[in-house]
């Protein structure tokens, strides 16, 4: 308790350079985390999508350290500041968004932690977005780089996306989000056993988070219609338009499915079918 | 495992990911680097690129920018002033980023140039260049004459190098030996004469090819040269002007500490002339200082004007709200006054100003008219209506009770009686 108080009125202080903020915030990784999860839950509880239970302190927990990780590297331009102080705006501000995250009480299970992590993380890593292709389709590098037709040099970037999400992205992804190897495991018999089932929860759930997370993508990359995608794959603009948008819209993929692959691809056009692992 | 278990083990290892610090992956060095505004991705950066640049606008507020590379991780990032400019420096290993955002009221920009890390060979030049910078910073002329003497042997041992080529060349043509022999085995000479001569082309070109690198470095260390002679010439002359002005502030300083004693012959016209601007400038401030004094005076007596007219206005009103008779407005007064000693000068003097005090008087038998006339203006008054032998008289309020001024009134050598009006 004792220390808590002296690390806290440490926070309080001025600090003047980034190195000593760097010094000061990394001897209090605990309380800040802690105090960022309270901030959390508190949210939960006045927006009424609180409830006492694992899943739920799991969340909190899990953005707490989102936001404790941006503070970390952004404080350091804000320097001198009152760290403690600096913090609480910024958790604060992140609070006062709309929507500052994406809360379904679906999506607090097992295979609602695993489709949320998994397109959180794809709006901030390209690994995982490419391996969102993966892990909704079950496609490799190469259908990737048909369906999203890509040229030469992109498609060697994919591939190395690939290697990276399977080394070392997943894993990391997992732990982020808090799933154990039980719950995976679980999972990987519930997609075994009714994989029908499984597969038709995972494509509504899998909706609800692209929805809220392709608000992350700039303002000009709308749906498009088949006309649309069909100019563009045509034409051969917009790279990072189809990479990322196909990616996260179930519905437009549909849409322009068969564009880039130049009639290659004859199959009837993709349904989700959900692989845990990469 | 259990509800509690299962939470701190995961509370452990998240706190385990925010301790180790953010960096770029080795095998992810030469990728590009995403660019983030406002948590949405707004471009990349070459990660292999020299200054590799990215420039975004933004109609709306920019609040973060972010860098993370392509696996997510978060590499550095940027808080936005409110409004107006903010640049950062972040460093990636090696590599930098240089950030720079600027809000206005109509949005944001920002620019992202990626430097990456100096090669091998220009961080050798530049040590080099620092070395000679410093050298040529505190020894100018020795460093001067070495690099001169540096070129001067560049030079000769370039030409020494042709002519000993040049030698070699004739002394095989020349050779006898070498003649016959090319005679007797033509095709085995040929051969060699042909792979020597391969090898002597080869030479010259690459010598050729020196010389011209050579020379271009020469170029290049003249201009440097040249550059730093410019340097030194502006330093001089910027030491000089600098050394001359303490001069003349020290000699500024001894004259006038040496005032007194120093002939005043010489000083006076100097003297005479600042005082005289000194002098001028007084009374041109003085003269300003007197217009501004004179508007405000102007502009007081005006003011003060108004406020009396506007307070015996307000008296009068005061007064006729009271008491429509003034003459027992009077009276009262004068009993207040009597209870208030005080203020009676003041309250005279303000009433004076109002009303004017009225009386009746008759003068002593056989007085004359000027002697009446010169009473009157004795006591500031004027004279008013003569009925059945009394005089009116107004005059200024007196300072002390109509009773007792009409006592003393009465006890005069010229005044027979005297009477308020009732």
């Amino acid at each position: 308790m004792a220390d808590h108080t002296v690390t806290v009125s440490r926070l309080e202080e001025v600090v003047s350079t980034s190195d000593e903020f760097d010094q000061v915030v990394s001897q209090a990784l605990p309380v800040l985390l802690d105090r960022a999860t309270g901030y959390t839950k508190r949210f939960l509880r006045e927006t009424g999508q609180w409830n006492d239970d694992i899943e739920h302190e799991k969340f909190a927990l899990r953005w707490g350290s989102e936001y404790l990780e941006r503070f970390l590297v952004c404080g350091r331009s804000e320097v001198p500041c009152r760290p403690l102080f600096l913090f609480d705006s910024l958790v604060a501000k992140q609070h006062s968004k709309p929507e500052p995250f994406c809360y379904h009480p679906d999506l607090l299970r097992p295979l609602g932690r695993f489709l949320d992590g998994l397109v959180a993380r794809a709006v901030v890593s390209r690994d995982a977005l490419i391996a969102l292709y993966r892990h909704s389709y079950g496609w490799g590098a190469g259908e990737v780089i048909a369906v999203t037709g890509l040229n030469g040099l992109e498609s060697q970037r994919i591939y190395k996306n690939f290697r990276r999400w399977r080394e070392s992205g997943w894993q990391r992804t997992m732990d982020e989000i808090g799933l154990t190897k039980t719950e995976l495991g679980e999972l990987a018999s519930q997609q075994q056993r009714q994989r029908q089932r499984f597969n038709g929860e995972a494509e509504r759930l899998i909706r609800v988070a692209q929805a809220h997370y392709r608000k992350s993508e700039p303002d000009h990359y709308p749906c498009l219609s088949r006309a649309q995608w069909r100019e563009m794959f045509t034409q051969g603009y917009g790279c990072d338009y189809r990479i990322w948008h196909l990616a996260l819209c179930l519905d437009c993929m549909q849409t322009a499915w068969g564009l880039g692959s130049n009639g290659s691809l004859t199959e009837e056009k993709p349904r989700l079918e959900l692989l845990v692992r990469p | 495992m259990g509800y509690e278990e299962g939470l701190e083990a995961y509370r452990s290892q998240l706190l385990q990911s925010l301790s180790s610090p953010p960096s770029r992956s080795v095998s992810s060095v030469s990728d590009p680097i995403q660019v983030y505004v406002n948590e949405r991705r707004v471009g990349e950066l070459e990660g292999d690129g020299i200054d590799a640049r990215l420039h975004v606008q933004s109609l709306d507020h920019i609040e973060t920018i972010q860098l993370r590379t392509e696996d997510g991780t978060l590499l550095g990032g940027l808080v936005a002033p409110e409004f107006g400019y903010r640049t950062s420096r972040i460093q990636l290993s090696s590599d930098t980023v240089e950030l720079c955002v600027h809000n206005t009221a109509q949005g944001g920009s920002v620019s992202a140039v990626f430097a990456p890390a100096p090669s091998l060979w220009s961080r050798t030049w530049k040590a080099l260049a620092d070395v000679a910078d410093r050298l040529a910073i505190r020894r100018p002329d020795m460093a001067l004459a070495h690099s001169m003497r540096t070129i001067a042997f560049t030079q000769a041992l370039l030409a020494l190098m042709v002519v000993g080529l040049g030698f070699d060349r004739l002394a095989n043509w020349m050779n006898p030996e070498g003649g016959l022999s090319f005679i007797g085995q033509p095709a085995a000479l040929r051969t060699v004469s042909m792979t020597e001569m391969d090898k002597l082309e080869q030479q010259l070109g690459d010598l050729a090819r020196m010389q011209q690198k050579v020379g271009e470095t020469l170029e290049s260390q003249q201009k440097g040269m040249a550059q730093l002679h410019q340097t030194m010439a502006q330093l001089s002359s910027s030491h000089e002007s600098v050394a001359s002005s303490v001069v003349m502030v020290k000699e500024e300083m001894e004259k006038r500490q040496e005032g007194p004693q120093t002939d005043r012959s010489t000083q006076r016209p100097v003297s005479d002339f600042v005082q005289k601007e000194q002098l001028e400038a007084a009374i041109k401030s003085l003269t300003v200082d007197n217009a501004r004094l004179s508007n405000e005076l102007a502009r007081l007596e005006e003011h003060n004007q108004t406020l009396s007219a506007k307070l015996q206005t307000a008296s009068v009103n005061a007064a006729k709200a009271v008491d429509p008779n003034p003459e027992r407005l009077l009276v009262t007064q004068g009993d207040v006054a009597r209870k208030n000693q005080s203020v009676q000068v003041a309250e005279s003097l303000q009433h004076s100003q109002m009303q004017p005090f009225l009386f009746w008087v008759t003068f002593s038998e056989g007085t004359s008219q000027e002697s009446i006339d010169q009473w009157v203006h004795e006591k500031k008054g004027h004279k008013g209506s003569i009925n059945e032998g009394w005089q009116e008289v107004r005059i200024v309020p007196p300072a002390v009770p109509p009773d007792l001024f009409l006592e003393q009134i009465r006890g005069e050598k010229i005044v027979k009686a005297a009477r308020i009006p009732e």
